[in-house]
């Protein structure tokens, strides 16, 4: 166990060490634009947190990372890489929006709960192709689930621009869902809605089930070991299509939530790389639910202080973007990095000798 | 259906093939080498940017592409590094790549350009385009084949090198080997990381021309996601191509043809999501139908 834990202390080291390369090199590049990088970050933070308004913002930003973060772990922890994060959210967004706009007259928690259902078990059974193909087929689900997004953002763009086209101006858009089934706002004017609470929920929900249920270690071990597991008994195949389902209806739901709370219709570019964003949270926090939760928030600040650093000091937004594919650069690299800085000990230690 | 079938369609699908050889050139040469590079997207768009850049500066068509071969070569450079040194995982560094030169590109557009969104100016030196004068006497073949960007012939000339360079040298040999039996390269006396580095530079290098093409052949301009998933297409044709650059370039032609297709008939008001979906849809059945196969084969064994 303590082996665990100084392990756990370590990673927490180097996360912290490759934020902070991050940010000194985004410090770097703000010198080089002649901008001054005290100002910049100090802008970016009150920008994110500044206010009530501000700090709701950010918080909004968090619903879709966390979920989609969620979504990725469960999968990577089984061994099996959904990459198809984006197309499951479209698909999802657009039959949560389909139940919102058609059924407008059932019950406000009857309508809700069957648009969310419906994102969940289209964007499950489109995760499910992927890793059916995978257990059964051996067909690399990276590549399957990267063609799938494509297949879904255009399927999707199709039923938005043709049969389901708003009746009324907006090309790229759905009719708008209910009045009734409409989040509400928890801050007046900003994103903020009741969608935060419901991802909480299932973020506890998620960490109970991997880290406390037999289920949870199943995953785990099916995705560390799948010769050791298949020994212990358990079934591989069924762990990893499940693990896909999950991680596919939990992108349904981010779909739904996008719809429900943000945007009240579905739009052809509802997502630009959310899910991959997601993604590059949970590979951060090397798939920790609780720390998906947390970076999620990280990467919602820079990503909302991002303007205001633009506005007030005339940083470019993206330069967060930059900021963000370093750390991951870093993460990804850590094992690496480390090995190579111990043979480099090591061969220190012989020359002295 | 005349107003979509003509000859100018065939026209339009070796400019929109050219961008895909180009990438997939590069992609199967890492693929050989047993790397799935899925970051190809961003170092297109890269390539773009750097491109344009080059080209304004110099106002040297030319120097644009040195400009954008120098980045695919940092680039393809870095993804080696985190692959084969630091040995992460390929389509992590993959993503990360994508959504870094998403950043960085916006990024160095507007800090450079000032502008935001799409940077174009009559500065943008263009690539010249090429006569072939014995085209001229054959009309069906001068329309379709004469007087298209150069890199669209560098592209033809480069599926032979890069055809000749796996199958007919001994680099080929090691490439294919690297991916295949590591460890016989080894005792071979080949150092199998030289070899995946080789192959993730020159990886790097095609996708940069692809996107010099984008922005210097294909249009005179760079905008913001410029590549639009003309890496993913390029990952399509490697696999429907099977790694073989003889079958990738027919895959990326086919492909290009729907990309000109799709093109064509959203101008004309007819729904082309479906045919920009074939790359994608008949990748996944051709993996489909090859899994089968050799499951078939398992059994029948």
């Amino acid at each position: 166990m303590r082996g665990k834990f100084n392990e756990q202390l370590e990673y927490l080291g180097s996360l912290f060490l490759a934020i902070f390369l991050a940010l000194v090199l985004g410090a770097g590049i703000m010198i080089l634009n002649g901008k001054n990088p005290v100002q910049g970050y100090m802008a970016l933070v009150s920008g994110a947190l500044g206010s009530k308004y501000l700090l709701a913002t950010t918080l909004a930003k968090t619903v879709p990372l966390i979920l989609t973060g969620l979504a990725t772990a469960i999968s990577f922890k089984s061994g099996i890489f959904n990459i198809g994060g984006e197309g499951q959210l479209y698909l999802g967004a657009f039959a949560a929006a389909y139940v919102g706009f058609t059924f407008t007259e059932l019950p406000v928690v009857v309508g809700i709960v069957l648009a969310v259902i419906a994102a969940m078990v289209v964007g499950g059974l489109y995760a499910f192709i992927p890793g059916l193909l995978k257990v059964y087929y051996n067909i690399d689900e990276v590549i399957t689930t990267i063609m799938f997004n494509s297949i879904a953002i255009m399927f999707t763009g199709y039923l938005v621009n043709y049969p389901f086209q708003a009746s009324q101006g907006k090309m790229g858009g759905t009719d708008m869902i209910a009045e009734g089934f409409k989040f509400p706002k928890l801050v007046a004017m900003s994103k903020l809605n009741t969608s935060i609470f419901y991802t909480m929920i299932i973020a506890v929900l998620i960490y109970y089930l991997m880290k406390k249920t037999s289920y949870g270690y199943n995953f785990k071990i099916v995705g560390e070991n799948s010769i050791f597991s298949r020994y212990a008994g358990i079934n591989n195949k069924k762990y990893m299509i499940w693990a896909m389902i999950i991680s596919g209806a939990l992108c349904g739901i981010a779909g739904a939530f996008e719809v429900y709370g943000t945007h009240y219709r579905f739009l052809q570019n509802i997502s630009k790389g959310l899910a991959f964003d997601g993604m590059l949270v949970s590979l951060i926090v090397k798939n920790n639910p609780v720390g998906i939760v947390l970076m999620s928030l990280f990467f919602a600040i820079l990503k909302t202080g991002s303007n205001a650093m633009e506005l007030n000091t005339g940083v470019p937004s993206e330069l967060i973007l930059v900021i963000q594919s370093v750390i991951i650069l870093f993460i990804a690299g850590e094992s690496g990095f480390k090995e190579i800085l111990k043979r480099r000990q090591l061969n220190k230690a012989r020359t002295v000798k | 259906m005349k107003d979509i079938f003509d000859l100018a369609l065939l026209q339009n699908t070796i400019r929109t093939a050219t961008p895909l050889i180009l990438a997939a050139l590069g992609g199967l040469l890492t693929m050989h080498a047993g790397i799935l590079n899925i970051g190809m997207e961003g170092m297109i768009l890269i390539g773009a940017f750097f491109g344009v850049l080059g080209s304004y500066f110099f106002a040297s068509s030319f120097m644009g592409v040195v400009l954008a071969i120098i980045s695919g070569i940092v680039i393809g450079a870095l993804f080696g590094f985190f692959v084969i040194e630091l040995k992460s995982d390929e389509f992590i560094i993959g993503i990360a790549i994508n959504i870094f030169a998403g950043g960085l590109t916006v990024f160095l557009l507007r800090s450079i350009f000032g502008v935001k969104g799409a940077f174009s100016s009559p500065d943008i030196k263009p690539l010249p385009d090429l006569h072939l004068p014995f085209l001229d006497k054959i009309e069906v073949l001068d329309k379709i084949f004469n007087n298209h960007s150069i890199l669209v012939y560098v592209s033809w000339i480069l599926v032979l090198l890069i055809y000749i360079l796996l199958y007919k040298t001994p680099y080929g040999y090691w490439i294919r080997g690297v991916g295949e039996h590591e460890e016989a390269i080894e005792t071979a006396g080949i150092n199998p990381k030289k070899i995946k580095y080789i192959s993730s530079i020159l990886g790097g290098v095609f996708c940069g021309i692809a996107g010099a093409h984008l922005s210097l052949g294909y249009l005179t301009l760079f905008t913001e996601n410029m590549s639009a998933g003309k890496g993913f297409i390029s990952l399509a044709a490697i696999i429907f191509g099977g790694s073989n650059p003889i079958k990738v370039y027919g895959a990326s032609l086919l492909f290009g043809f729907f990309d000109a297709l799709g093109i064509r008939m959203q101008s004309l008001g007819i729904a082309s999501q479906f045919t920009q979906m074939i790359p994608y849809v008949a990748t996944v059945l051709v993996l489909f139908m090859v899994a089968q196969k050799k499951l078939m084969k398992r059994k029948g064994n």
